[in-house]
């Protein structure tokens, strides 16, 4: 008597080779049956003999393909229908649940053999791809995820890979991107005035002459073009910094190997495994004593952004005679990376040569970065190969849309429990931006079939995300930006009861119309309470003082000390003698000097005392820069020793912290000519101490609160800060959690946002039918 | 006559009476209108343009004028931008107790000085004492009165691609304004360039085609200004941050104060959109008059759109910035 299972998988599964798996553990089991993908997942019935049906449920269960992410198995009994065979069957357009799209993954390493063996008929290929690897968002036009939706619609299949692609057994069955050089896209290599030089191999084995010889080559990629050099010429990384208006910010690399990486970086296993995932992010790797590569890569920093090839071309590009190339996206400082292909004649202003192909990418995706802070992966940036998998929320977060803030931009959309996070889109300042922004939300509802009816947004007056969510129809929540990162961390690790937040920022509006960003908070989705807060100090020039961390030094210092400050000021920036007089003056009128008490205004001010950046290129350059002097290293007791500063109880914002002792040892001991790591440490350690010590404090007073504390805001990038923060108040009996699938920066706020508003909506709802009741 | 306004000089007696006499009547020149309750002006032929304004600025007097000239060129500069010739202004004051008569002396002088120079007569005028710390020394209103000619503006006839153009350099009445406050140190000495635009911009008028709008820029600067006008006539418009004129030491103190002298104040500045095929002549025309010489063509009109038109801003490192009104928020209200 045969039995029949019906399996049904959600999660990240169509696209990823799982039809065919289940194929195959069919055959291997001898099982009769069908598998079919539509809108709620992958749907299988199986039947034949008991025991094999649970073998084949046990291996869908522990060995999926490599890049399925299965977010649920179901497994009921059913009525055996007589099935003969097993067949694959045509994918359903029907269905309920939430579209799954699936993300972009590096070559594979049979694809990668396949295409260095000079018997295959892909040997050299630069587009070859199977169902466990390959290019899928960026090519992705509409669902259901089939070829004629995809970039590879005007690519008809050759008779050769036609029978790939239809056969169930072949590693290649329904891989949409399939193609050979019979039938696949084309390379071409053009110089900057758009006149074709070569194509295919020639192209590739131009291009590296060209990049060997200086030359900078725009490099259509997954998600974009990026633009490459030889890092080892500093004259070409010089010309490329200056293409793209980026004086000091890193430039990432690409290596050929974790070997090559291994010849510049010190590498942990758990790094070594980072940079060769599907996802191929680039990963922040410690350079070695000595490396070779030039400095300017990442100019007064120990860090290098390493990546490995993820695309067949990358291969063949990065070979012995090239093994590492600068690849950064291309685009100017402030714009969107090009991707389009009628966007060339602006990508012929950064570059000596263009080399590119005819599949069209269809959505923009900038390479992630993470890093190993030696406990767990730290998300830089994400975007390409972990966009667009979708979080999972306790709550109906359906059609809420989440617009984020204006740094370090992602929106977040819901569907039903499921939460569709952007990609990174950037600094949201300009037109270009907005477009970008607003390009990819349109195809972030289409896909999701949705208009959404609920807008979140950051409350500070002046973003650009506020304006856009006021001209956009539905619900407003308007929401505070600590507030966000508070229940970004808190929806990041599930939790719903209120807790105790540390929000250590750059730069967020405040309910009291000031800057925020060191925030001490108790609270959840329905509301949150100020604990306590640094103490507000002023920016001369506003904006102009996130430029140029002398000003927000130069401000601290007058507030704290109007009688000495000018003169503690005058020495510590001399080549701004003359301006501080005005700016003085500014911070004594309060001329265009908006109070701030953010801990990345403090880690600026700081860095600009000990004079390791007093005007920053790009954005948090100088706590950057401070943070990697301690970077990877033991700290002495004597390094540990925090500064003097105050905890003060206030009546109405509970604690106030005071660092101006700080301030004033700091200036002392630099005089006096304290090593500036020394000092950087102590510091450290001094926001360290005086977090723990608020947090305790505030249970000393209030011991019914919970005792569980989240960790958020850009400055807790800082490993230091976010490691030991954690570990003492760990030691002190709390339980402490930072961010585990999304960035801890603004990038996360939309999480947080949006989670608020489902929690608005459903105490809207629920106050409607009270009142339906009462009637 | 005392040194300083007491409130009874706003009594209507004979304190009033004096006053009127030594300081308005004698700058304004007005003789014969004083007898009647009110100014009777002769009929102007065709359309008439009316606009008012009051004047409030701190400090009252700054290198390049005080509040006086200020609430002349303000009110003819509105006349002459709507493509009127200003003809006759009233002057409305309200005193605080105790300002010096001296002042008052000097404020009612180059008001009439200004006048002059514009071409208009002050023909009525009104004036109150109140208490101490009820205004900031002395607020003007003046309202005037302006005459169409044969030869308008043509608001209608807009169209892509056409120019805009500045009179000249942005900025300066602001940072004048801020220096002579004193509250900064700024080492500049600016002259803030309040200026009674008529004549020049009339003489474009007359002497050009395809001039479809004009506008003075105030407070709220040239940003202000221009998107008021694109929201108002549904044109959008896009600048070139590199043509636009900023004198060296107003750029100087912008970077130091982090301001951004698109919203800095200007009191003799106006945008003029023109048929691109005229905007040479017009540039030329604007180059031969001295509130002319630093005149620019500084962007076009992008398009015409059915909805509320945009401004925006081509900047040096090629991003497209979307410009929209003065937001107030940490900035000080500067004049
Ligand atoms: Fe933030
Ligand atoms: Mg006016
Ligand atoms: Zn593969
Ligand atoms: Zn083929």
């Amino acid at each position: 008597m045969p039995c029949a299972l019906k399996i049904t998988v959600t999660g990240r599964v169509q696209g990823v080779g799982f039809r065919p798996f289940i194929y195959s553990l069919a055959h291997k089991y001898n099982l009769k049956g069908t598998v079919q993908n539509n809108l709620d997942g992958l749907l299988i019935h199986v039947e034949g003999d008991k025991n094999s049906l649970k073998d084949l449920a046990d291996e869908v269960r522990h060995s999926p393909p490599r890049l399925a992410k299965v977010d649920n198995i179901t497994i009921q009994e059913a009525a055996p229908s007589g099935h003969d065979e097993f067949m694959i069957v045509p994918s359903e357009n029907k269905g309920e649940a939430v579209p799954w799209l699936p993300a972009d993954a590096a070559v594979c390493d049979l694809c990668t053999a396949e295409m260095n063996d000079p018997a295959d008929r892909r040997y050299n290929f630069p587009f070859i791809n199977c169902t466990q690897c390959g290019p899928r968002y960026t090519i992705i036009q509409g669902l259901p995820y089939d070829r004629p939706l995809t970039a590879m619609k005007g690519f008809p299949m050759c008779l050769s890979c036609k029978e790939e692609y239809e056969d169930p057994g072949n590693r290649r069955h329904h891989a949409q991107p399939v193609c050979c050089p019979a039938c696949g896209p084309k390379l071409t290599l053009l110089n900057y005035t758009g006149h074709r030089l070569s194509e295919n191999s020639n192209a590739i084995r131009q291009t590296i002459d060209f990049l060997k010889k200086g030359k900078i080559a725009a490099i259509k990629g997954v998600g974009g073009y990026h633009l490459a050099c030889d890092p080892f010429q500093a004259s070409a990384v010089d010309r490329l910094r200056q293409l793209k208006r980026r004086p000091q910010r890193p430039l990432a690399v690409m290596v050929k190997s974790v070997d090559a990486a291994r010849e510049f970086c010190s590498l942990t296993k758990n790094e070594e495994q980072l940079l060769s995932r599907p996802e191929t992010p680039i990963v922040i790797l410690r350079r070695k004593e000595g490396c070779s590569l030039p400095d300017i890569l990442s100019p007064g920093l120990s860090t290098l952004g390493v990546m490995l090839p993820y695309t067949p071309l990358h291969h063949l590009l990065l070979s012995g005679e090239l093994p590492c190339l600068v690849m950064t996206s291309a685009n100017t400082s402030g714009l969107p990376i090009f991707y389009r292909d009628d966007c060339q004649s602006d990508l012929n202003n950064l570059c000596d040569y263009l080399l590119t192909h005819n599949r069209p990418i269809e959505r923009p995706v900038d390479d992630s970065v993470v890093q190993w802070d030696g406990e767990e992966i730290i998300y830089l940036r994400r975007a390409r190969g972990y966009v667009p998998d979708p979080l999972t929320s306790k709550l109906n977060v359906n059609n809420i849309l989440a617009l984020g803030g204006d740094q370090k931009n992602t929106f977040a959309i819901g569907k039903e429990h499921y939460i569709f996070l952007s990609p990174h889109i950037g600094e949201v300042e300009n037109e270009e931006m907005i477009h970008s922004l607003e390009d990819t939300l349109c195809h972030y509802k289409n896909w999701l079939k949705g208009e959404p009816e609920c807008i979140a947004f950051d409350k500070h007056p002046l973003y650009e995300t506020s304006a856009l969510a006021k001209k956009l129809p539905g619900i407003k929540v308007p929401v505070q930006h600590h507030h966000a990162h508070h229940v970004s961390c808190m929806e990041d690790n599930s939790l719903m009861e209120p807790c105790l937040g540390i929000i250590l920022d750059g730069t967020g509006y405040g309910e009291d119309g000031h800057i925020w960003g060191f925030e001490f908070l108790y609270g959840n989705a329905e509301s949150v309470e100020r604990l306590g807060h640094l103490s507000y100090t002023p920016l001369p020039g506003g904006d102009k003082a996130v430029r140029e961390p002398w000003r927000t030094a130069a401000g601290m210092l007058l507030h704290y000390w109007p009688e000495e400050g000018r003169k503690l000021a005058a020495d510590l920036f001399p080549e701004e003698t003359v301006n501080l007089d005005v700016i003085s003056r500014m911070v004594t009128n309060g001329i265009n000097s908006p109070f701030a008490g953010t801990c990345g205004r403090l880690f600026d001010a700081v860095s600009a005392i000990l004079g390791i950046c007093t005007i920053a290129t790009y954005e948090g350059e100088a706590a950057i820069k401070l943070a990697d002097v301690i970077e990877g290293t033991a700290l002495t007791a004597h390094e540990k020793e925090p500064y003097p500063f105050r905890v003060i109880a206030t009546q109405d914002h509970g604690h106030l912290l005071d660092f101006s002792p700080m301030i004033y040892e700091i200036i002392q001991e630099k005089r006096q000519g304290v090593a500036a790591r020394k000092i950087i440490c102590r510091f450290h350690e001094t926001i360290v101490s005086s977090c723990v010590q608020t947090i305790l404090s505030v249970m000393a007073e209030r011991p019914e609160l919970n005792r569980t504390v989240v960790l958020s805001g850009g400055s807790f990038q800082n490993n230091y800060l976010r490691k030991e923060v954690k570990r003492q108040l760990r030691k002190k009996g709390f339980t402490v959690y930072t961010h585990q699938q999304i960035p801890i920066h603004d990038g996360g706020l939309s999480l947080g946002q949006l989670t608020i508003a489902a929690h608005v909506l459903k105490s809207l709802s629920h106050r409607k039918r009270g009142e339906k009741r009462c009637v | 006559m005392a040194g300083r306004i007491s409130l009874a000089h706003g009594e209507g007696g004979e304190l009033t009476h004096q006053l009127i006499q030594e300081v308005f009547i004698q700058s304004f020149g007005h003789g014969e209108q004083a007898r009647l309750d009110a100014a009777v002006i002769p009929c102007f032929s065709g359309k008439m343009a009316v606009t008012t304004d009051s004047y409030v600025v701190d400090p009252l007097f700054f290198p390049g004028g005080n509040i006086g000239k200020l609430a002349v060129t303000g009110t003819v500069n509105d006349l002459a931008v709507t493509g009127a010739v200003p003809k006759v202004l009233t002057a409305g004051f309200m005193i605080e107790e105790g300002f010096p008569v001296s002042d008052l002396k000097k404020i009612v002088k180059s008001m009439a000085a200004e006048a002059e120079t514009a071409g208009v007569s002050i023909i009525a005028g009104d004036t109150k004492v109140v208490e101490r710390g009820s205004v900031d020394g002395i607020f003007i209103n003046t309202t005037g009165i302006g005459a169409i000619g044969e030869k308008d503006l043509n608001p209608a006839a807009v169209k892509k691609g056409d120019a805009v153009i500045i009179t000249g350099t942005i900025g300066d009445h602001g940072i004048a304004i801020l220096s002579a406050r004193q509250q900064l140190g700024l080492l500049t000495d600016i002259k803030s360039d309040c200026a009674s635009l008529n004549t020049l911009l009339n003489q474009l008028i007359q002497q050009t085609e395809g001039i479809r709008v004009m506008r003075d820029l105030t407070r709220g600067g040239l940003a202000t200004g221009l998107v008021e006008l694109c929201e108002d006539f549904s044109i959008s418009i896009e600048l070139n941050e590199t043509s636009i004129p900023v004198h060296e030491e107003v750029e100087g103190a912008c970077e130091i104060l982090g301001f951004d002298p698109l919203y800095l104040a200007n009191e003799g500045k106006a945008v003029i959109i023109v048929d691109s095929k005229e905007a040479d002549k017009v540039l030329q025309l604007l180059h031969s008059h001295e509130f002319g010489k630093n005149a620019t063509l500084i962007g076009l009109v992008a398009s015409i759109s059915e909805k509320a038109g945009k401004l925006k801003l081509k900047t040096p490192v090629n991003t497209t910035r979307r410009l929209t009104r003065l937001s107030g928020m940490l900035l000080p209200r500067i004049c």
